[in-house]
């Protein structure tokens, strides 16, 4: 049984693998009731008005309103497009390979009906190139669509096609980055591309093209299906509905829980994750992924998990993906794993993004090595100031912010580890390998 | 990203610059003389890529800093581009740019003309906090056999890529790996060989890219820049000769964007070390290659031609003296119009390889309203490109319709015998028979006046279009009636009436239009005013063997290499009584002649040209002559003195003087009015309507049978003149092909010959023998069939082949092209071995293909 302080919606019946049949899908969950009804009774703008009116906030990072973006598009019978950007590579993240993996249909139709908020004749779902399992699974999945017809030329008798493509990355974070995935779908080296023109205007091939996230598109069944007062009854004012929160690092209990937006954070990581190991303490944690600034716990802990607070905070709630250390963390070597990962996926386009991520790498580990001083600490923050807002897409500020709050917030650390690289644990004590379940109480 | 054409007034750091609403920032800055530092930015590459970050400004309203490159302007910007903020970000950009260069300038060769070193010091931090290991390459290893890439002075700018993918698109540069370990370079890779490379040398603003033909050659301090035109295809790029000790190490692009949008190709860039050559003639000759002092040779020469002048073999003493020109300038070409004309009375000259249109017909292709200049390609709708292949004969023109294609959806119809480099991004594509250009040219007019025909396919695009630009090969007009065609299609297309439509000419030499207008024209004199009718060159020629014609001048002309049925020109030279050569460089031609004249290069040269869109350019002397050579204008106003003609002129402003006031549409222009740009001689303010030199209409327009009639009928004497399966158009009428469809193509003869088509390899000459750093490039002549063809013939890719017509015959390598038509061979003229012109005898020829040895498999 879910646990109390979950709300579930996205992963209802979860549990149940016969969800991820198009059988089961219709039978647990009244599956493709809601398209159907969009498609035979619903005008474009109706369902529209419905994504845009719910508040619905992007569940990829950054939390734009989907409703408002889908109205971007300009109108007219030029071919447009819809993207599922389904490559989730943010360290932390695992949430949208839950929802794909147990409810590939849900995506589906939620990708149908915003298609035709969209009024897009061609979707693509850009699925992460390590993500086999689920892709196999919603290839399978797409079929059945497909078969079913709900997919494909005049769906459902409603005159409208729509052709759903899975296609599959090739293992590149930056292909996250929504024009960096258009990009790398049209066939091209996956570099972000510049904006203006946003994709809404000029995407894909051309065409006007509304990219969403694979939680986001969840989402929209459930909308249209139930209402936007439904959804906004859910969360608060300016984060409404339930979000999965994917939570790893020091917790007893790592995995995706779904709950709704305004949650106090340290329920989320303490009464559904099970809180730090016995023994040990929470020291940090990053509310929103990887490249979410970390937050000292006694600074976040006990903020509302939602979009408003986590900014104020200076952080930002991103994807959803909280990460734990605990005491046993040490914060240089954190700080050089994560400039790590940046720097082994920036495309290398811009000089910022493309040098400042391998000159901090350099920085990071000449320190805790013990060979720098602590002018190089001052040099590594300036670094991450001269990173951040300089760069052609978000991820040069994705390891910009992150590092610099750490070497800001827990300076002392980094000059303890350069006085003493021996003494300092090795940070590989607490990594573990990414939950395969939900959260343990499911 | 066509600018939206309002003029709007924007603020940039307190001062108000007018701009054009949509352009750039920094475009809108840098006219407005605020300099943004920058290194991606380079507008002739297409739309922004804002890689390198240097541009970043504040502008009010917006909170994050902006690339400067890729902010459209609108009305009532605020813009700054000197505050702490950006100070700081610009002095951040160019720290990280640094990270990894290597700082070796005192050991590159872009030290002195380096945008990053001349940035950092303007913009940087002045002092590097970076003490980490960089990253490290090979260094410098071979991009292509004659440029060099350094990848750790990269600083992924995205320029040389961009370059290889949306301007020459020839898609071979790539970025490989990614972040930090990202690297420029091809797949597998393979050298990077394209025809117009050695341009990314030029735009790469840091020291990764060299040539090495430059590389360790000189400093910018050791060196002067000279501003010339590029002489060695009618594309007449501006460029400009790094010169050091008088001699030329380099050529760089001059940017002019009515000629070359910037861009230089190959040949015109590496094609330098052939003015130093061995084989480079140096010093007036006499027969035999016995050096000779001027006056001497100058005497001998008079002598000779006046002889030959007085002689007389039947009968028409007066007569007997013929001129060919080929590589000139306009003043030369005046000159020795004037020397032959003047001095030596005869009215046999020309400056066309083979035959072309008579004069009434080109004053009517001269006309302003149906002329089309360069830079009017950027804005048509439809482009033809009609019996050329530009990347060939007129390079820089490729890069201009592909920009055309790309930037402004132009669309392209390309009409040829032979498969073109355009055919990729064409819409509709006809193929028609060697020989049949005049037929196929006819066709399409009738087909434009809403006939059905072979031409229909095609025409539909051009008649749609409101501005079409004709792009036509000189060669076509080598067929009696194409160029009155041509004249049709122009008038079907309804081009005087259109603002932006016209003709534009490749011709098959450099300055063809120039000394056309100049007067070496058999039945023009300057001005394309009427004159006594002369022979044009195969007339010559048959003079020269019936000998008619007892004397011969050649100036820049090598008949034995580049003019059409080597035979005859063999026989042409033998018989010939006396031949004088002006030449560059010794060839088979100059062996043969009597005294040979020494050229100068267009580095050495002073004088003008004429684009075939009507430009006068101004070619300057650059770098020294070498040995004893002397002006070539000087050279000739001496023999026509020693001739007993006195022409006043002795130096470059005194023959440009003579030729604008001989030439009527010329008069009154001046140098500074050429200046480095050029001056379209019909776009000059008050300058004629027309370009037609005065002339009775009646005279130019009845005329009905032109020079080229009496080559034709001339009797056959020797056995290779005897009469040969000329191709009627009931046998081979025009194929037509559309874009993905290849349809009616001739039909194979019956015993299995085909009919030779033949074309000039860009690479086919001089430029590649006589230039140690493109002898890779040399083309060996190979003999392409359709697939058909080599299926019948038993024929594969790689078998080495006798072709032969009548008793000529030349090697060649098969390839197989599926996209050759069915019942056509093509050859290359021009090459060291196997020259298809040995071929040709004027008119469209067959030939055999008979197997000497099969490729290994």
């Amino acid at each position: 049984m879910p646990h109390q302080l979950e709300k579930r919606v996205l992963l209802e019946h979860a549990e149940d693998p016969a969800l991820r049949t198009l059988d089961g899908y219709r039978r647990l969950a009244g599956g493709y009731e809601t398209l159907e009804r969009a498609y035979k009774e619903m005008e474009q703008d109706e369902v529209l008005k419905e994504l845009e009116d719910s508040g619905l906030r992007g569940r990829g990072g950054a939390g734009f309103a989907m409703g408002k973006k889908a109205s971007f598009l300009p109108r007219g019978d030029m071919a447009k497009y819809l993207c599922c950007n389904a490559d989730e590579s943010e360290p932390g993240a695992f949430k949208d390979r839950e929802l794909m993996q147990r409810n590939p249909h849900q995506l589906i139709e939620g990708i149908a009906i915003a298609a035709l908020a969209a009024d897009a004749g061609h979707a693509f779902i850009f699925i992460r190139g390590e993500y086999d399992e689920q892709a196999d699974i919603l290839d399978a999945a797409v079929a059945e669509a497909y078969e079913a017809g709900y997919l494909g030329t005049n769906i459902l008798g409603c005159h409208r096609d729509l052709e759903l493509v899975v296609h599959r990355g090739a293992g590149a974070y930056i292909c996250g980055e929504e024009t960096a995935l258009l990009d790398a779908l049209e066939g091209k080296r996956g570099n972000p591309r510049l904006k203006p023109p946003f994709p809404a205007v000029q995407g894909l091939y051309g065409g006007p093209t509304l990219i969403n996230n694979v939680e986001t598109l969840s989402n929209v069944p459930h909308i249209v299906r139930r209402g936007a007062d439904w959804f906004k009854g859910f969360g608060t004012e300016q984060s409404p509905g339930t979000k999965v929160v994917s939570i790893s690092g020091g917790v007893k209990r790592p995995g995706n829980y779904e709950v709704e937006l305004g949650i106090s954070t340290r329920e989320l990581v303490c009464d559904l994750a099970g809180g730090p190991e016995d023994g040990h303490e929470i020291k940090a944690f990053f509310p929103g992924g990887s490249s979410s600034p970390v937050l000292k716990a006694e600074e976040g802990l006990d903020l509302p998990y939602s979009f408003e607070a986590m900014a104020e905070a200076g952080s930002m709630l991103g994807s959803g993906s909280i990460i734990v250390c605990d005491d046993r963390v040490s914060i240089p070597h954190l700080a050089l794993r994560t400039a790590r990962f940046y720097h082994h996926e920036s495309c290398g386009k811009c000089a910022p993004c493309r040098e400042g991520t391998n000159w901090t790498v350099k920085m990071l580990e000449r320190m805790v090595r013990g060979e720098a001083t602590p002018l190089d600490l001052d040099i590594v923050s300036s670094v991450q100031q001269n990173i951040i807002g300089h760069c052609l897409c978000v991820l040069g500020d994705s390891m910009a912010m992150p590092v610099g709050a750490m070497v800001r917030k827990f300076r002392e650390e980094f000059e303890e580890v350069m006085e003493n690289p021996e003494l300092v644990l090795d940070p590989h004590a607490v990594v573990q390998a990414p939950p395969e379940t939900l959260g343990a109480s499911a | 990203m066509s600018p939206a054409g309002r003029e709007v007034t924007i603020t940039i750091d307190g001062r108000e610059v007018p701009a054009i609403e949509g352009e750039m920032l920094h475009d809108a800055a840098r006219k407005g003389d605020v300099e943004i530092p920058y290194f991606c930015y380079e507008p002739k590459l297409g739309d922004p890529v804002g890689a390198c970050r240097m541009c970043l400004v504040e502008i009010e309203g917006i909170p994050r800093l902006q690339t400067s490159c890729s902010t459209p302007v609108r009305e009532g910007m605020v813009v700054h581009t000197r505050t702490e903020q950006v100070k700081h970000a610009q002095s951040a950009v160019v720290e990280f740019l640094l990270v990894n260069h290597p700082l070796d300038c005192p050991v590159c060769d872009k030290g002195g003309e380096c945008p990053l070193q001349d940035i950092s010091y303007g913009w940087g931090p002045g002092k590097s906090r970076v003490i980490d290991e960089k990253r490290h390459f090979e260094k410098p290893i071979e991009l292509s056999p004659l440029v060099a890439i350094d990848r750790e002075r990269c600083i992924l700018c995205y320029r040389c890529v961009r370059f290889s993918q949306e301007i020459s698109e020839d898609a071979q540069l790539q970025l490989l790996d990614r972040g930090d370990r990202t690297y420029v370079g091809t797949f597998d890779d393979r050298p990077y060989v394209a025809p117009f490379h050695g341009n990314i040398t030029d735009i790469c603003p840091v020291g990764a890219l060299t040539n090495y033909t430059y590389r360790f050659r000189a400093r910018p301090w050791d060196i002067e820049h000279a501003g010339s035109v590029c002489t060695l295809c009618p594309s007449q790029c501006n460029v400009s000769f790094t010169v050091r000790d008088e001699k030329v190490k380099r050529v760089i692009s001059r940017d002019n964007a009515e000629v070359d949008d910037g861009w230089l190709c190959d040949r015109g860039r590496y094609g330098f070390e052939m003015f130093d050559a061995p084989e480079r003639i140096t010093e007036p000759r006499l027969k035999g290659g016995t050096e000779a002092g001027w006056e001497q040779a100058i005497a001998k020469a008079a002598e000779g031609l006046r002889a030959a002048a007085d002689s007389s073999h039947s009968g028409v003493g007066s007569k007997s003296v013929a001129a060919i020109v080929g590589d000139a300038s306009n003043e030369e070409g005046f000159l020795l119009q004037r020397l032959l004309r003047d001095a030596l009375g005869s009215p046999h000259i020309d400056s066309r390889p083979s035959r072309g249109p008579k004069a009434a017909v080109l004053r009517r292709l001269n006309e302003p309203a149906i002329s089309a200049k360069v830079s009017d390609i950027d804005e048509a709708d439809a482009i033809l490109v009609l019996g050329t292949d530009p990347l060939h004969s007129s390079p820089i023109l490729d890069l201009r319709v592909r920009k055309a294609i790309r930037r402004n959806g132009a669309k392209l119809v390309v009409a040829t015998e032979r498969p073109t480099a355009l055919d990729g991004g064409a819409e509709a594509i006809a193929r028609f028979a060697p020989g049949q250009a005049a037929h196929f040219v006819g066709e399409l007019a009738g087909a434009l006046g809403g006939r059905e025909n072979v031409a229909t396919p095609i025409s539909g695009t051009l008649a749609d279009a409101e501005k079409v630009v004709v792009i036509w090969g000189e060669r076509i007009a080598r067929e009696d009636g194409a160029a009155e065609a041509l004249l049709d299609v122009a008038a079907a297309i309804g081009m005087s009436g259109s603002e932006g439509s016209g003709l534009l000419e490749i011709p098959d030499t450099t300055n063809a239009r120039g000394l056309r207008e100049a007067g070496c024209l058999p039945d023009a004199g300057p001005g394309l005013a009427e004159t006594a009718v002369g022979m044009a060159t195969e007339e010559i020629r048959q003079g020269l063997i019936s000998g008619e014609v007892a004397g011969l001048i050649l100036f820049g002309a090598d008949p034995l290499r580049d003019f059409p049925d080597t035979p005859a020109w063999e026989e042409a030279l033998t018989a010939a009584d006396f031949v004088v050569s002006f030449s560059m460089h010794e060839n088979a031609t100059t062996a043969k002649a009597d005294v040979v004249f020494p050229l100068e290069t267009h580095a050495e040269k002073d004088g003008t040209v004429t684009h075939p869109d009507g430009r006068l350019q101004r070619v300057r002397p650059s770098a020294g002559r070498p040995g004893e050579i002397r002006p070539n204008v000087l050279v000739l106003s001496q023999l026509a003195e020693n001739l007993g003609l006195v022409t006043g002129i002795d130096s470059q402003p005194t023959a440009f003087a003579a030729l604008t006031e001989a030439v009527s549409f010329y008069n009154g222009i001046t140098d500074e009015q050429i200046g480095g740009r050029g001056l379209r001689w019909q776009d000059r303010e008050g300058g004629p309507e027309h370009g037609n030199a005065p002339a009775p209409e009646g005279a130019t327009q009845s005329e009905e049978t032109g020079p080229t009639e009496t080559g034709g009928t001339e009797p056959a004497e020797t056995e290779r003149d005897a009469p040969l399966s000329v191709v009627q158009p009931e046998q081979t009428p025009g194929g037509v092909a559309s874009a993905k469809d290849v349809a009616a193509e001739p039909t194979p003869a019956a015993d299995g010959s085909l009919t030779l088509g033949t074309y000039r390899d860009l690479w086919a000459g001089p430029i590649t023998e006589l230039n140690p750093p493109l002898k890779f490039l040399q083309p060996q002549q190979r003999v392409e069939v359709s697939t058909a063809d080599a299926e019948r013939l038993g024929l594969r890719s790689g078998d080495r082949v006798r072709v032969s017509q009548g008793a000529a015959g030349v090697e060649a390598e098969v390839h197989v092209k599926e996209r050759v038509s069915k019942g056509v061979a093509f050859m290359a003229e021009g090459v060291l071995d196997g020259n298809a012109n040995a071929l040709l005898n004027g008119g469209p020829v067959q030939v055999k293909i008979e197997k000497l040895s099969e490729v290994r498999a």
